[in-house]
């Protein structure tokens, strides 16, 4: 009670004089905000409109044949909603329960399945759209001809090159986001919530519909939101295994458009605004969900919380883990692997007929592979070390500062989320194009492409670590005669290391492997690992794609491997 | 006892001190954004003084702790710390918090959780360039008083709620400041640890004899702890004193109800001759009054209160007609509290809630007397 009544005269403490002004940590990343994604969406929803000449920039005549030609080509949009809700609601519910199984049940193995759960997300959906077409391909996938040496049978096993096929795999390679953001709220859940339904005389079945699942639904929300937009503009996945289907979602389609001669910018651009159109919505049934609801209502404080013993349920529980791992992360890896061993495009399990020639071949010969690989590291550090950067000045304006705005800039900061990244792209190309300093065709401007979709996650990992650190540590180290300068040399920058590096390994990780945002971005000499994996796998034969995902992938966990030691050393300070 | 030689020796050095302000706050006036929490408070604490700032959340006495130390900017007001002027809205000063040499515990008692107990305790010591063998005896010694030597070494995170509350106390001692600012220090701690942090806290202070200010809503500490009291309100001075005297004389009815128990009474004032006692008339019941230079403020319909402290009103089992105050009653209610047994005694002017002990047991329904001395008999402002 008296803690309570406390707590709350504390978050009453007032703030700073000279709270008035826009301080330069609001204005700055606003401008950069509102010139880097503002300016692209305009060109985007201007070239949508243009009926004139396809090529033109600005357009010079406005119209909405454009809509209207797209009404012969719902199909796009419908099978865009068909794959992108169903996977989302697959890769949802996976999430549920894996962090479920992980954080409240007595399930044994949490800190190997916590690790081996998480690595195929920051693997990502191309590693798997190339993995599982090298598995489940009905002529020649692993799977199938290992089920036909076995069985005799001539049909296919799977066909992943299908609707369900794409759904699948575009749901097991974002899953894992949905295990952190979901697995968090889990951990931080007062169990005394759910005792007291318990005691009240709820089974277990009922406390979990009726108590944790309502107490979840933010965070399930606000996972499904993310997967959502993510999935709208997955466009790895739907090309590499419903081309030969000649499935088409709205991203493969402006990839078309964009690639067909002459090349149809307007209504590739016009699909574009449908689907933010779409996210929008998206987001705003998210919020009107969510209206009324607080958040804080579940974070008990220091509560460790108890875990349901699931006796006999224990195996089943526990193979449904290991089935994840093997089809996300044992199979995926291990075909590529084996792939890339070969010398020809058969899968040879003797392994005196393997040979690394293909790795030398991506590593040292061939000049567009070697210089992607180094591209792309680069990128990896820009974007980690100016991403981390400006996600902390803003997480720090938002949370520490008085400066009027400051939450306009947490909503902007957090707006790129509800842009497909691949539409994204399409429109900051053009802007690229359009500026007059030689800008496109650059690395910087990968860069700056990467930094802006990649900000509100970067954002959202910086709040949480600038939100742990109590004010009083530093105001403590003012009282004690420290000097701004020396506040944050001895305090603020040592609290805040270990976040910055986790969050600095993440934005590495997802730039290593990202496609959709670099697909229009790079060109010839700027080569970046993902663009580069997609046109070898349409040219290179899939031994040396492999050898090239394989190289992707060793990068990735090396640096997942670094994030583990960072969490290590931060759990014993 | 020693309580008596303690309060000797602080009169002794006030007076070598000839009650020179050593902090002084006046029309101190802070808000934030638009929302008044401190309206115009002026006090000061004299060198060596601990001074409590009581009242309920909200009152706005951590937001004066806070402008004292820097940490908050007022709108208005002057502060003065050791003759130097370390706020001034007139005339434009705002010293930095580090440049005030002061030191601070807070609630959260933020300890440092990157750095070793050590390294906590040896912070202030080395932002001011103390010499490194110096920073070391001087953190030890400051530990050594806490009895948390030897965890000198520990991180800082392996520690409990009591021994982080230590390491706070020896890192504020430790850098010898002009005063310290406790803001609700000991609220984070269980009952019992609490009462031991008071009276260790209570035994550093006699020891270093520095002013303080200590920020609490729990009155108990504010007595235990305090030369002086400054009970807010909604970001005023409600009232300030030794803390008997606010006990024995709350000057409102807030006073009276936010520290100790004290029953209310309202009645209207008979006979406010000169000279006579103060009479209230409480439904024809007339109870004799503490005498007052000045009515208190009424209350909005015209009727006077009264407060009585439980522990001042007296059960009697034998009528001693003589009393004035004193009216035949009956015990409604018995409940035993431990230390303390409370009664909800029936007497004609209503119901009152009456402290006794343990010893000395009243049955629920017998007659007693009561009686309630008329210099307990407070007259205090009506809200």
């Amino acid at each position: 009670m008296s803690v309570a009544a406390s707590g709350a005269g504390s978050s009453l403490a007032p703030q700073r004089h000279g709270a008035r002004r826009v301080g330069a940590g609001v204005w700055l990343p606003l401008a950069f905000l509102a010139a880097g994604l503002g300016y692209p969406f305009l060109l985007l929803v201007a070239n949508a409109f243009n009926v004139g000449d396809p090529q033109a920039l600005p357009p010079v005549e406005y119209g909405v044949a454009n809509f209207v030609s797209l009404l012969d080509h719902l199909d796009w949009i419908g099978n865009t909603l068909l794959v992108s809700i169903s996977a989302t609601i697959l890769a949802t519910a996976i999430g549920i329960v894996l962090a479920w199984i992980l954080y409240r049940t007595t399930v044994p193995g949490q800190r190997v399945f916590e690790i081996l759960i998480a690595i195929p997300y920051p693997l990502g959906p191309l590693v798997g759209a190339l993995a599982w077409s090298a598995l489940g391909s009905p002529q020649d996938g692993m799977l199938n001809q290992l089920f036909t040496s076995l069985t005799g049978i001539r049909e296919p096993l799977l066909n992943i090159y299908s609707v369900p096929g794409i759904i699948f795999v575009m749901a097991i390679f974002e899953a894992p986001f949905a295990v952190l953001m979901i697995g968090a709220a889990m951990q931080h859940m007062d169990s005394a919530l759910e005792e007291s339904s318990t005691v009240f005389g709820a089974g277990k079945l009922r406390t979990a519909f009726r108590i944790t699942l309502p107490l979840m639904l933010p965070a399930i929300l606000s996972s499904a939101l993310f997967l959502f937009t993510s999935m709208m503009g997955a466009f790895a996945i739907p090309t590499m295994l419903g081309t030969n289907a000649r499935f088409y979602v709205a991203t493969t389609a402006i990839y078309v458009l964009f690639q067909s001669y002459p090349p149809n910018y307007p209504l590739a651009a016009a699909i574009g605004v449908v689907l933010i159109l779409i996210t929008a919505l998206a987001v705003w049934l998210y919020a009107r969900v969510l209206k009324n609801r607080t958040h804080a209502v579940i974070f008990g404080r220091n509560y460790r919380p108890r875990r349901l013993s699931m006796r006999g349920w224990t195996p089943a529980l526990l193979a449904f883990e290991c089935l994840y791992v093997l089809v996300s992360l044992v199979l995926p890896l291990g075909v590529l692997v084996l792939a890339s061993l070969q010398k020809s495009g058969d899968l040879s399990w003797i392994p005196t007929n393997w040979t690394l020639s293909n790795f030398h071949y991506v590593l040292i010969d061939f000049p567009t592979t070697r210089e992607a690989i180094g591209n792309s590291l680069l990128l990896g550090i820009g974007t980690g070390t100016l991403g981390v950067a400006l996600a902390t000045t803003i997480a720090w304006t938002v949370h520490r500062s008085n400066s009027t705005g400051r939450r306009l800039l947490e909503q902007v900061t957090m707006l790129p989320q509800a842009f497909p990244r691949l539409i994204f792209a399409f429109g900051f190309m053009w802007m690229v194009m359009s500026l007059p300093i030689h800008l496109y065709g650059t690395l910087f401007a990968v860069l700056l492409a990467y930094i802006i979709v990649f900000l509100p996650l970067a954002y959202r990992g910086m709040s949480g670590v600038v939100v742990q650190i109590d004010r009083s540590l530093e105001e403590a180290a003012r009282v004690s005669g420290a000097h701004w300068g020396r506040m944050m040399r001895t305090v603020t920058l040592p609290l805040l290391r270990a976040g910055v590096l986790a969050n600095w390994v993440l934005l590495f990780m997802i730039s290593v492997r990202e496609v959709s945002a670099s697909l229009f971005l790079s060109g010839p000499g700027t080569q970046v690992l993902g663009p580069a994996i997609f046109s070898f796998w349409d040219s290179g034969g899939l031994p040396r794609v492999s050898a090239l995902a394989v190289v992707q992938a060793a990068i990735i966990l090396a640096a997942v491997v670094a994030v583990r030691r960072l969490a290590g050393s931060k759990a014993e300070q | 006892m020693a309580a008596e030689d303690h309060v000797a020796s602080g009169d002794l050095r006030i007076a070598a001190e000839a009650g020179r302000p050593f902090i002084e706050v006046r029309g101190l006036t802070a808000a934030y954004d638009a929302k008044i929490v401190v309206r115009d408070v002026s006090f000061s604490v004299t060198a060596g003084e601990h001074l409590s700032l009581l009242g309920p959340s909200g009152c706005g006495k951590s937001t004066t702790l806070r402008c004292i130390a820097g940490l908050e900017t007022p709108v208005e007001g002057e502060i003065v710390i050791d003759s130097e002027v370390v706020f001034s809205s007139q005339r434009r000063i705002n010293v930095p918090t580090e440049k005030r040499k002061l030191s601070m515990v807070f609630q959260s008692y933020a300890i440092w959780p990157h750095m070793t107990v050590f390294e906590n305790v040896a912070y202030g010591l080395r932002t001011q360039g103390v010499r490194d063998a110096e920073v070391r005896n001087e953190a030890l010694r400051a530990l050594r008083m806490v009895g948390m030597e030897e965890l000198a070494h520990s991180s800082a995170t392996a520690l409990s709620g009591g021994q982080q509350q230590r390491v706070a106390l020896a890192r504020s001692y430790a850098c010898r400041p002009k005063a310290i600012l406790l803001d609700e220090p000991l609220s984070n701690l269980d009952a019992r640890l609490r009462t031991r942090m008071r009276e260790e806290l209570r035994e550093l202070q006699r020891q270093f004899q520095l002013s303080t200010i200590y920020v609490t809503h729990d009155q108990e500490e504010a007595m235990a702890m305090s030369d002086r009291v400054i009970v807010m309100r909604d970001g005023r001075i409600e009232q300030e004193g030794p803390p008997l005297e606010i006990y024995d004389r709350p000057q409102s009815r807030f006073v009276a109800d936010f520290i100790g128990a004290a029953n209310i009474v309202s009645g209207r004032i008979r006979q406010p001759g000169s000279g006579q006692p103060i009479i209230l008339d409480v439904e024809g019941t007339a109870i004799e009054c503490a005498p007052r230079a000045q009515l208190p403020r009424p209350h909005a319909d015209g009727s006077y209160m009264v407060a009585v402290r439980a522990v001042y009103a007296e059960l009697r089992r034998d009528a001693v007609p003589a009393l004035a105050n004193h009216w035949p009653a009956t015990i409604e209610r018995r409940t035993l509290l431990g230390d303390l047994v409370t009664y909800a005694v029936r007497w004609p002017g209503g119901t009152l809630r009456v402290h006794g002990f343990p010893n000395d047991l009243f049955d629920e329904g017998s007659s007693v007397h009561l009686h309630i001395p008329s210099v307990r008999a407070i007259l205090v402002d009506a809200d």
